[in-house]
């Protein structure tokens, strides 16, 4: 019995140590893409976005003869694991768009090209683009994108509800006392009406509404160098503070653990006032809405700040050729012509500063996605980014179940502001 | 056996006996627990099916109003145009059937040996096959994404990276199904074998001439649920295929749904028409559910 | 003749001798060349990746940068400190403990309802299995909805029967709850086929020569349906419990982990620690702590189950 269970060993180990071998081969294949004219993007656009593109790109093979650009779709949530798979393997696309939070990490991946040599030639107009979005797209000083998408929190609000409950509009001049008061007039238990809404499932979209809070209270997230957290302040606490008292002390706030109900939730009528951004626009064609500005917490100096989430359009490297293939496209696509045609018939915002101040631009927005206009002027609203280091996952999943923790009303604000610091500040020192 | 008192009693060839005496329904007493947990199990295709008839707007109401105004049968051409649909269902149904081929005849192989034949290494070997069930595929995905190119390139360029065949290969046989069938032939009765081999069979033509025909429920039920796994199989698809004339259903119905806003009529309307071919074949494989009554006649004990 | 004695006489035709080694060679090499076919497949893309995320655990890698380092027990150790982990394997735990019955009860409950000559009986059994056709994204959106703490039917019905309003997934102890409820919906249909192929294997001779010896349908369904059911069981109980123990896509689509952590399972904080943090390796030394959990379970259940399990043969 003994022999043959050595056997049996031997021939497992055996088939084992070839099949890795096998694998561990797997890497390293050559670029192919014949003469280097032929580029493939994974993009996430959908319905009309798409189409847009679509034209776009065959616009583009019709003007660059012997170019040819092929699109995947892939949904941005994804994006990054069939990157991470495809570079394992040695064959990443050309273009890839990417959420601008993953910036810090998507550096650090080899065969991402750098661009700082191809924005600053005068004709890409670097400046040009918000400030929000050139933050995205460098890491410590390298460029690593161009900018695919931008946008930014406000208030959108239900007119309807508003002129129901007799309350003026809100004003561009409003507080977050205001909004507070607001929301609480807006709360009609009995017809299941909230004054306002949060999405409550902890991840970063949990996080990054909060921060727009933190800035507008004259808070930082985290100090300058990125080494220790700064959010434990009274500027954090203001900030939390105002969540709190309309999630646990008013209940004027409806708690969507799932990030999916709310937007429908407001659609039908049931919400008065919603912190989103311009996507989220074209989903409420059932109801009378109006956009405003953040408000402020008077006394402090972050005054109607808002946060941006900007996207990237990244270029991998397949052979020299194939990149400036991609890199002559990425220029044409976010050029101030591409820009505004795509963003006129999509209701996306403007990536460029010129774009959004071009004559006739704004009006013409607005009839095809009403009030987006006070999107854009938001745009001069961001100053701040969000931390560009590549723990940020961990400390915005910090963040978040301290958040979810208040509004759930299962711990105090100072004492879970102290606790979120600690936990962040352990995370800083970790990843040196 | 031992002599019995026989009560007497109606003889009666629809169902057992007592129950039919008991009867005072004009229908059998079990529809009353079935229709209600009918409507528990039907209830999300019931929102499924309401949504696809629904405008974009009506279909952005929480809570959802199963009540549509209009029907909009539109959804259906609509959501079939937006992509080319047409070779998604043929991909898939490719991929789908070749997979269910492979893993019937694979796995009947192997369970059948693992059921009924002594050899050196069984145990050791049905527990690494069970092994492999037993880790997430976020963590072999790269791996199993590795091999697959390499195949690609150094074996069979159709089995790699980009081809349907990447899709098929590495699910031509499953732990669960090698699994499955092993403890169906298990529950057969040997002496159907026995006396196959006495009659001078060998034990290929013992399985596919006795053990396969006895089988035909487990082997319809397997190829029902391989059926459905490859069917709605989005993650390996997802990193495995890089081209739209090779991807499948579950990505093309993907491309209704951004990241920021999902059109979900059009969404609805393709997951209802994806369901269709798998509602198909199990019907079809229903019709295997029924044992064969030669296969009953039999006790021989 | 008796079993054993026919079975002798057909060992004796076939010219075998109990121990004969030519023919336990032979049978040897039938066995193998038998399985080898579904070994190769299932070796070279189940086993095969398996090894490589072992190795994996033993670097430190962010599948970004080419650099893995190997850094040994490291990822061991983190995972031995890390409270989250052990909430973890305790979330994943009473998950399985409460799905794994629970599916199999109903299962059963509707298969052996479902295993008669009624009318319209193929629309029972085609909505059973339609339940796992449906998209887990359908699933969850339903179930969201259904359980939402304002404007959920669930909520709407305790109001009725004067139960307080719950939480549901906004309340970290009932989160995992509604969880467990989504999923027995979405795996009841699988029990139902699985035992319903088992009860049509089952002779209708046994069943009606019990009754005709007196047994009571209750009884005759202890006795001989459930014994017979058996393997059945076992193979239910083992499918559903290495599905559960690695529950992820209904976490993913409703509360991704939350409220609080209360639904981070194992497999959905590996994803978390591999594709958000960018931490494989850990994340490999997670998944084969699950592994060795799984194993351990899987063992446990085949022991239990050689003791219970009645194969007729």
């Amino acid at each position: 019995m003994g022999t043959y269970r050595l056997r049996v060993a031997a021939s497992c180990a055996l088939a084992i140590t070839v099949v890795t071998g096998l694998a561990a081969c797997g890497s390293g294949s050559t670029a192919a893409g014949g003469d280097g004219k032929s580029i493939q993007i994974w993009e996430g656009y959908t319905g009309v976005e798409a189409k847009v593109f679509a034209k776009m790109v065959a616009q583009y093979e019709k003007s660059h003869p012997g170019v040819k650009v092929s699109t995947l779709y892939v949904n941005s949530d994804n994006t990054l694991q069939k990157v991470q798979t495809a570079v394992a393997g040695g064959a990443p696309p050309d273009i890839a768009y990417l959420y601008g939070s993953w910036a810090p990490n998507v550096a650090k991946i080899s065969s991402v090209v750098t661009l700082n040599d191809v924005v600053k030639s005068k004709s890409v107009n670097w400046n040009d683009f918000w400030v929000g979005e050139r933050d995205v797209a460098t890491v410590n000083g390298r460029v690593i994108g161009m900018p695919a998408l931008v946008d930014n929190l406000a208030v959108v609000y239900n007119k309807k509800l508003f002129a129901q409950a007799h309350l003026p509009l809100p004003g561009p001049n409003w507080t977050w006392s205001q909004f507070e008061a607001d929301a609480k007039k807006l709360t009609i238990p009995s017809v299941k009406q909230f004054g306002t809404a949060y999405v409550t499932p902890g991840s970063e979209d949990t996080v990054w509404h909060w921060e727009a809070l933190l800035w507008e209270a004259g808070g930082r997230v985290l100090d300058t160098g990125n080494t220790k957290a700064a959010f434990d302040s009274q500027a954090g606490l203001t900030a939390l503070d105002a969540l709190r008292t309309m999630a646990v002390t008013d209940k004027s706030m409806y708690l969507d653990p799932t990030d999916s109900a709310y937007a429908n939730l407001f659609n039908s009528g049931k919400i008065g006032m919603l912190v989103t951004g311009p996507w989220d626009l074209s989903a409420f064609p059932n109801i009378q809405y109006g956009v405003q500005i953040m408000p402020s917490f008077p006394g402090t100096a972050g005054g109607h700040q808002t946060i941006s989430g900007p996207d990237n359009w990244v270029v991998f490297n397949n052979g020299a050729s194939r990149v400036k293939t991609a890199e002559n496209f990425l220029l044409w696509l976010t050029a101030p012509s591409q820009d505004k045609f795509f963003t006129l018939k999509t209701g996306n915002l403007p990536t460029r500063q010129s774009t959004a101040s071009s004559p006739g631009y704004q009006s013409q927005m607005d009839a095809s996605l009403p009030d987006v206009s006070a999107f854009i002027s938001n745009l001069g609203n961001v100053k701040l980014a969000r931390p560009q280091i590549a723990s940020y996952p961990q400390v915005s999943q910090v963040i978040g179940n301290m958040i979810v923790g208040v509004l759930l009303g299962k711990q105090q604000p100072k004492a879970a502001l102290d606790a979120a610091a600690a936990k962040v500040n352990q995370i800083l020192a970790g990843s040196g | 056996m031992t002599a019995v008192v026989r009560k007497a009693r109606p003889v009666s060839t629809a169902g057992p006996p007592l129950a039919r005496r008991r009867r005072r329904l004009p229908f059998s007493p079990w529809h009353l627990v079935l229709i209600p947990a009918m409507i528990i199990l039907l209830f999300p295709f019931v929102w499924l099916v309401v949504t696809s008839l629904e405008t974009s707007s009506e279909a952005l109401r929480f809570p959802p109003d199963l009540t549509p105004h209009v029907i909009r049968l539109r959804n259906y051409p609509d959501a079939l145009s937006a992509a080319p649909f047409g070779r998604f269902f043929l991909n898939s149904a490719i991929v789908a059937l070749t997979t269910v081929v492979c893993n019937l005849v694979l796995c009947a192989a192997a369970g059948y040996a693992f059921a009924r034949f002594r050899f050196l290494g069984r145990t050791a070997l049905f527990v690494v096959m069970m092994a492999t069930l037993m880790v997430p595929f976020q963590v072999t995905m790269i791996p199993q994404f590795l091999i697959t190119k390499w195949i690609g390139v150094n074996l069979l360029a159709g089995a790699g990276i980009g081809h349907i065949g990447a899709l098929i290969v590495p699910n031509a046989a499953t732990a669960f199904g090698v699994f499955f069938l092993r403890q169906f032939f298990r529950t057969l009765p040997i002496e159907y074998e026995d006396a196959a081999r006495v009659d001078g069979a060998n034990r290929l033509m013992v399985l596919w001439k006795v053990v396969l025909p006895l089988s035909a429920p487990a082997l319809a039920t397997l190829a029902a649920l391989t059926f459905l796994d490859s069917w709605n199989n989005f993650l390996w698809p997802l990193i495995a295929i890089n081209s739209t004339a090779a991807s499948t259903l579950p990505l093309g119905l993907a491309t209704f749904q951004g990241a920021h806003s999902t059109e979900w009529p059009l969404l609805m309307a393709g997951n209802v028409m994806s369901l269709a071919p798998m509602m198909i074949v199990f019907l079809i494989a229903q019709r295997y559910f029924v044992r064969s009554v030669a296969a009953t006649g039999l006790s021989g004990i | 003749m008796s079993l054993s004695a026919s079975l002798a006489l057909s060992r004796r035709r076939l010219g075998e001798r109990p121990g004969s080694r030519r023919l336990r060679r032979t049978e040897s090499l039938t066995g193998w060349a038998f399985v080898t076919p579904a070994t190769v497949i299932i070796g070279t893309f189940g086993a095969a990746p398996i090894i490589w995320s072992l190795v994996m655990s033993f670097q430190h890698s962010d599948q970004l940068s080419s650099s893995t380092p190997f850094v040994g027990l490291r990822n061991y150790r983190q995972m031995i400190h890390d409270p989250a982990v052990a909430s973890a394997i305790w979330h994943t735990l009473i998950y399985t403990v409460l799905f794994v019955p629970g599916t199999m009860v109903v299962g059963l409950f509707l298969a052996v309802a479902m295993n008669r000559k009624l009318r319209f009986m193929w629309v029972y059994r085609t909505a059973a299995y339609a339940t796992m056709a449906i998209s887990t994204i359908s699933e969850a959106l339903v179930f969201i909805w259904l359980f939402d703490p304002s404007y959920g039917i669930v909520n709407y019905v305790f109001s009725l029967l004067h139960i307080p309003q719950q939480q549901f997934l906004n309340s970290p102890s009932e989160a995992l709850f509604v969880v467990c409820v989504m999923t027995i919906w979405g795996w009841s249909g699988f029990a139902v086929v699985i035992y319903l192929a088992a009860l049509q294997g089952i002779p209708k001779d046994l069943t009606e020569a019990a009754s005709i010896d007196g047994a009571g349908p209750v009884k005759s369904f202890w006795r001989i349906t459930m014994p017979l059911l058996s393997p059945a069981s076992l193979f239910l109980a083992v499918w559903l419990t290495i599905n559960a123990l690695q529950l992820f896509d209904e976490v993913y689509l409703s509360t991704q982990g939350g409220p609080l952590g209360a639904t981070t399972v194992m497999v959905y904080y590996l994803y978390q620690q591999a594709f958000e943090n960018f931490n494989f390796g850990y994340a490999s030394a997670i998944a084969y702590l699950l592994f060795i959990v799984i194993l351990v379970v899987t063992a446990i259940q085949f022991r239990i189950g050689r003791r219970f399990t009645y194969y007729r043969s």
